[in-house]
C-alpha cells in the first residue's frame, strides 16, 4: 500500500514533468550556488531574480519569448553590477536595492494593469512547476548542460578569481571577464529556476543547499557535489509533500531545503558541544 | 650603464576617486633588489604597490614602468601577495590548489593545468618545506606557512617581481625572521622583491633598499641611510609609541 502511495504521483504526466523539471534546476542551481555562497552574492541573486521577473512581464506583454525577456534582464543586471562595482570600487547594496525593487515594481504594474495577464502574476511570484511543459523541460535541459559545461571547463578559473581576485588581476589575469561569466551563469541558473519556485524563493535554490554542503565539507568539489545532492533531495521530497498536502510546490521544496540546513546545523552544534563536554 | 629597472616611477600622483594619497613620488628599483616601503598606515604604501601593477589608475606621472613596459604589459611578470585581510582564508581550497593557481596565471586563461604543472607546484611546496601539507585547507595553516604558500605560488608563476603587502603582519618574531631569510634567498635567485611594511624591527634590516613613504617620499636609500632616528620621527610623526607584533613596545623619541 505504502509503495502504491510512493508511486501515486507518477500516474500523472504533469507530476512526472514537475519532478524532472524541478530536479534538474535544483541540481544546477545548487552547483553554481556554491560560488554564490562563497562570494556572498545572495543579495545579488535576489536582485537578478526580481529584474528577470520584469523581463518576463515585458516578454508576455510584447508576445515574445518570456525566457528571452528574463535572460536579457537577468544578464543586464549581472553585468551592470560588475560594471558598477569596478567603476565605483565599492559594493553598493543600497543602489542595487533601489534599482532592482524599482524595476520589479515596474514589472508588477505592467502585468497587473494588463487584463489577461493578472493570473500570471501569482504563478511567476510563487512558481508554477505543475504547469511545466515538455518543451520547457527540454529548454531548461539545454541551458543546464551549457551551464554545467562552462562551469566544468573554466572551473579552475572561477576558483582563482573567487579566491584571490586582487592577486590574479595584478598578474594580468582577465578577472573581470571571468567575474562577468560567473555572474552570467548565475543569471542563467536563476532564469531557468523561476518557473519551478517563483521569483520570491528562487534565491533559496541557489544558496540553501550550497550553505548546507558548506557545513559538511571544506573542499570545494565535494561541496558542489553535496550541494547538488541536497538540492535534488529537497526538490523531490518537497514535491511529494506538495502533492499530498496540496501546498504550493515551490514553497515546500524551499521548506525542505531549509529543514536540511537546520538539521545539519543543529546536529553539528550538538556534536561540537558534546565533544567539548568530553 | 645602470642595471635594468624592475620598477621605474617618476613624479607619480595616485589615490582613490577624488582622494589624493600619493603626491610626486619617484622611485627606481633595479632588478634583483630586495626593497621595502615603510611608513605609517594610510601613508600610501598599498596605493603605491597597487598603482605599480595597474590595480589603481594613477592621476598623473612622468614615468610608470615595470621592466621598461607599461603596468598592463609588465604585470605578467608580477606576483602580488595581498594583505592578510584581503584573503578569504575560509575558502574551501587546499594548499596545493593555491599554488597551482600560480601555474594557471602563468598559462593565461586559455591554459589548462597539466601533469607538469602539478609537478612544479609540488616541487615549490617542497622548497618551502610544505610538502606534507598539500592537501590541507589553506586557512588551517599558521601565518608564516600561509605566507610561504603564497611565495610558492609566486615561484611557480615564474614571476620576476614579487610584491608583498604587509607580509609581516600577524607573524611572530621567529616567523618574521624566517620570512626575511626566504626573501633574501629569492632575491639571490634573481627575483626583485618589494615589501610594504609598517613593522620596522627585523624585516627591514636585511633589505637592500628602503623607501620611507608618507604621502610623499621622506627618504630613500640603503637601510643605514634611511632608518635614522631623525627620518623615523618625521615619517611616523604621531604614530608613537608603537606596539610590535610580538607585543613589545617600541618608543622612538627625538
Amino acid at each position: 500500500m505504502s509503495l502504491n502511495l510512493l508511486f501515486e504521483p507518477f500516474q500523472y504526466g504533469f507530476m512526472v514533468r514537475a519532478f524532472v523539471g524541478v530536479g534538474l534546476v535544483a541540481v544546477v542551481a545548487a552547483a553554481i550556488g556554491t560560488f554564490v555562497v562563497l562570494k556572498g552574492l545572495a543579495f545579488m541573486g535576489d536582485a537578478i531574480a526580481h529584474t528577470a521577473f520584469t523581463g518576463i512581464a515585458i516578454g508576455l506583454l510584447l508576445g515574445v519569448s518570456i525566457h528571452l525577456g528574463a535572460l536579457v534582464f537577468a544578464l543586464l543586471t549581472a553585468l551592470g553590477v560588475v560594471f558598477l562595482t569596478r567603476v565605483s570600487n565599492v559594493r553598493n547594496d543600497t543602489a542595487l536595492a533601489i534599482l532592482f525593487t524599482g524595476v520589479f515594481a515596474l514589472g508588477i504594474v505592467l502585468l497587473a494593469s494588463s487584463p489577461g495577464f493578472v493570473g500570471d502574476l501569482n504563478s511567476l511570484l510563487l512558481g508554477s512547476v505543475l504547469a511545466i511543459q515538455a518543451e520547457e523541460i527540454a529548454l531548461i535541459a539545454v541551458f543546464a548542460l551549457v551551464l554545467l559545461g562552462v562551469l566544468g571547463v573554466f572551473f579552475s578559473h572561477f576558483v582563482l578569481i573567487s579566491f584571490d581576485p586582487v592577486g590574479a588581476e595584478a598578474a594580468g589575469f582577465p578577472v573581470a571577464v571571468f567575474q562577468s561569466l560567473l555572474l552570467a551563469l548565475i543569471a542563467v541558473a536563476i532564469v531557468i529556476s523561476i518557473q519551478a519556485v517563483g521569483v520570491v524563493l528562487v534565491v533559496a535554490l541557489l544558496i540553501t543547499p550550497a550553505a548546507t554542503a558548506g557545513l559538511l565539507t571544506r573542499r570545494l568539489k565535494p561541496q558542489i557535489f553535496l550541494s547538488s545532492l541536497v538540492g535534488l533531495a529537497s526538490s523531490l521530497i518537497g514535491l511529494y509533500i506538495s502533492y499530498f498536502f496540496g501546498a504550493p510546490p515551490g514553497a515546500t521544496v524551499v521548506l525542505v531545503a531549509t529543514m536540511f540546513f537546520a538539521v545539519v546545523l543543529i546536529v553539528q552544534k550538538l556534536r561540537r558541544a558534546g565533544g567539548r563536554a568530553c | 650603464m645602470t642595471a635594468e629597472l624592475a620598477l621605474d616611477i617618476q613624479n607619480l600622483s595616485s589615490g582613490y576617486q577624488d582622494q589624493v594619497v600619493l603626491e610626486g613620488v619617484s622611485w627606481q628599483v633595479p632588478r634583483g633588489t630586495l626593497a621595502a616601503v615603510i611608513g605609517p598606515n594610510g601613508g600610501g604604501k598599498s596605493t603605491l604597490l597597487k598603482t605599480a601593477v595597474g590595480l589603481l589608475q594613477p592621476f598623473s606621472y612622468q614615468a610608470l614602468a615595470l621592466f621598461g613596459q607599461t603596468p598592463r604589459e609588465g604585470r605578467r611578470r608580477v606576483a602580488y601577495l595581498p594583505q592578510r585581510e584581503e584573503v578569504d582564508w575560509a575558502f574551501p581550497i587546499s594548499v596545493l590548489e593555491v599554488v597551482l593557481q600560480g601555474r594557471l596565471v602563468r598559462l593565461g586563461w586559455r591554459g589548462r593545468l597539466r601533469r607538469e604543472d602539478y609537478a612544479a607546484s609540488r616541487e615549490a611546496l617542497r622548497f618551502f618545506g610544505l610538502d606534507n601539507l598539500e592537501e590541507v585547507q589553506i586557512g588551517s595553516l599558521s601565518g608564516g606557512q600561509r605566507q610561504r604558500v603564497f611565495l610558492a605560488r609566486a615561484l611557480v608563476q615564474e614571476a620576476d617581481l614579487i610584491l608583498l603587502d604587509e607580509p609581516a603582519a600577524g607573524l611572530d618574531a621567529k616567523a618574521q625572521h624566517e620570512l626575511a631569510d626566504l626573501l633574501v634567498s629569492l632575491r639571490d635567485a634573481g627575483k626583485t622583491i618589494i615589501a610594504a611594511t609598517h613593522d620596522l624591527d627585523c624585516l627591514t634590516e636585511c633589505f637592500d633598499q628602503v623607501l620611507a613613504l608618507n604621502r610623499r617620499v621622506f627618504a630613500v636609500g640603503d637601510p643605514a641611510q634611511v632608518l635614522t632616528e631623525e627620518t623615523m620621527v618625521k615619517l611616523f610623526a604621531r604614530h608613537f609609541p608603537k606596539v610590535g607584533s610580538a607585543g613589545e613596545v617600541i618608543v622612538h623619541e627625538s
